[in-house]
């Protein structure tokens, strides 16, 4: 079993598995620049949001932190920020020069688009080709930080491809590495049996506690959460509530300890598997996990949900055998043999973990390839 | 003959492996064997009842709660959003 991966040494000590340079627009009225100045280049991604303009306090701080986040994600050699004007750029700027990668910025104020877009493309030309000079070599697993995610779930998520991603994390901590589980709502009606993994009582607490606050504000709105949750395409699937849904859910979390939990975006701070409290919602959740650091992120899906995250390459795991007919184009890793023939967890598991090795040296997924990726950094609070 | 998976020897309901018609008798595999006879069509993937339960019984699956009977319902009947709901998050459960 391999258990190197060909990566990207970053200054600060981090290992990416790509190399991209990150266009990343500061608000959103930066997003037409930005795609089009990372569609001119090669080498480049757009990392597009939305809002920031009108927010304020905490919530203008964590649109910014989540922002440089992904920024300073180690997949990203370098990056180009296109704000509307300085002093909001900067404040991205500030908080990804920390990482020691290079930072560009270029500005709509005051020349207007078609001058931002021509200063914009010779900066990230210069910097694509200065990231070109890097070169791969043999990184350990305990460099790896990967998330584990869900969507499009059916019953068949919680018998084949979740505990498949299960054994794959618990290989990835075993080699001393980082696994991110998030999704809070997905653990309603299962977080009993996640919180008797927690390392101590604090980290216990601060699980638990995420979880009640999610359940809380669905009983506060006075919803049936039934209707959202499982999902229409959940139940289509046979899952038919949210318990049935978060025990099928948390097999992507393996066997290991809960070692720590994790804000929305936050990076871990040490290794082993970690607890993010985050939106579940695929694309959400995904640029919550690569804001946070992971490098790869794994999604299990059982009726097909083909959304990757831009920062992190997305693995799409499946072991529904109708699925894998119907969206082939959009499926990775393939274990449908565990319901169709007996084939076992463990020994896909391995071969996940293999794959993963490859995925992390540079073998391209179907997300990519098809670009089939999107960024969507969550709002909690009402803009001005 | 479609295949239904039973995942812990304390589970009342059973997935289906195999698209499975009314009448036809499925296989149960896993933690509980022998056969049971579908009293209705049930898709891929979906859930029967594998001993009859009366309204307002836990739902057991991997062992674990995921909700209650809303209404009896025999062994062999499929099992879903129609007869059985979930416990948890119920906000609609709070208004007066």
């Amino acid at each position: 079993m391999t258990t190197t991966f060909l990566g990207y040494p970053r200054e600060n000590g981090a290992v990416g598995v790509r190399n991209w340079v990150a266009v990343v627009s500061v608000m959103d009225n930066c997003n037409p620049v930005t795609r089009t100045i990372a569609r001119t280049v090669g080498g480049c991604i757009p990392v597009t949001t939305l809002f920031v303009r009108g927010q304020f306090g905490a919530d203008l701080d964590f649109a910014f932190e989540s922002l440089a986040g992904l920024g300073r994600n180690p997949n990203i050699a370098a990056v180009l920020l296109v704000g509307l004007e300085e002093s909001s750029t900067e404040e991205v700027a500030r908080r990804i020069r920390s990482t020691g990668k290079p930072v560009e910025r270029v500005h709509l104020q005051p020349d207007g688009t078609v001058a931002c877009i021509a200063e914009g493309t010779r900066k990230a030309t210069r910097l694509s080709l200065a990231a070109s000079n890097a070169r791969r070599v043999p990184c350990p697993v305990s460099s790896l930080v990967i998330g584990v995610e869900c969507g499009g779930s059916d019953t068949t998520s919680g018998l084949s491809c979740n505990p498949v991603i299960g054994r794959m994390a618990d290989m990835v901590v075993a080699g001393g590495g980082t696994v991110i589980i998030s999704e809070t709502s997905e653990f309603i009606g299962a977080e009993h049996l996640f919180a008797e993994r927690a390392a101590d009582g604090r980290v216990r607490e601060a699980f638990v506690t995420a979880v009640r606050n999610m359940e809380n504000l669905a009983i506060s709105r006075g919803v049936d959460m039934r209707e959202d949750q499982p999902s229409p395409d959940n139940k289509r699937g046979g899952l038919t509530t949210v318990e049935e849904k978060a025990l099928g859910a948390m097999a992507k979390a393996g066997t290991s300890p809960l070692v720590g939990v994790l804000r929305y975006g936050e990076a871990p701070q040490k290794k082993g598997l970690h607890f993010m409290d985050a939106p579940a919602a695929a694309v959400e959740n995904l640029t919550a996990l690569a804001a946070g650091g992971c490098q790869l992120t794994f999604f299990g899906t059982g009726v097909g949900n083909p959304i990757g995250s831009m920062v992190a390459p997305t693995v799409k795991v499946c072991g529904n055998v109708n699925t894998l007919h119907t969206m082939a184009d959009n499926i990775d890793f393939d274990v449908s043999g565990i319901l169709q023939n007996g084939d076992k967890i463990a020994d896909l598991g391995e071969q996940l973990f293999g794959y993963a090795m490859d995925v992390a040296s540079g073998t391209r997924l179907t997300s990519e390839v098809l670009d089939i990726r999107e960024t969507a950094v969550s709002r909690f609070a009402l803009s001005l | 003959m479609p295949r239904a998976i039973v995942l812990n020897p304390a589970d009342n309901v059973a997935t289906l492996l195999d698209a499975g018609q009314a009448g036809e008798a499925c296989a149960l595999e896993g933690e509980r064997q022998g056969r049971l006879v579908l009293l209705q069509d049930v898709p891929f993937g979906h859930k029967i009842c594998i001993a009859d339960t009366v309204e307002g019984e836990t739902i057991v699956k991997y062992g674990q709660v995921i909700g209650r009977a809303s209404c009896a319902v025999r062994a062999g009947e499929h099992m879903h959003v129609h007869n059985i709901e979930s416990a948890r998050a119920r906000g609609d459960l709070q208004k007066g």
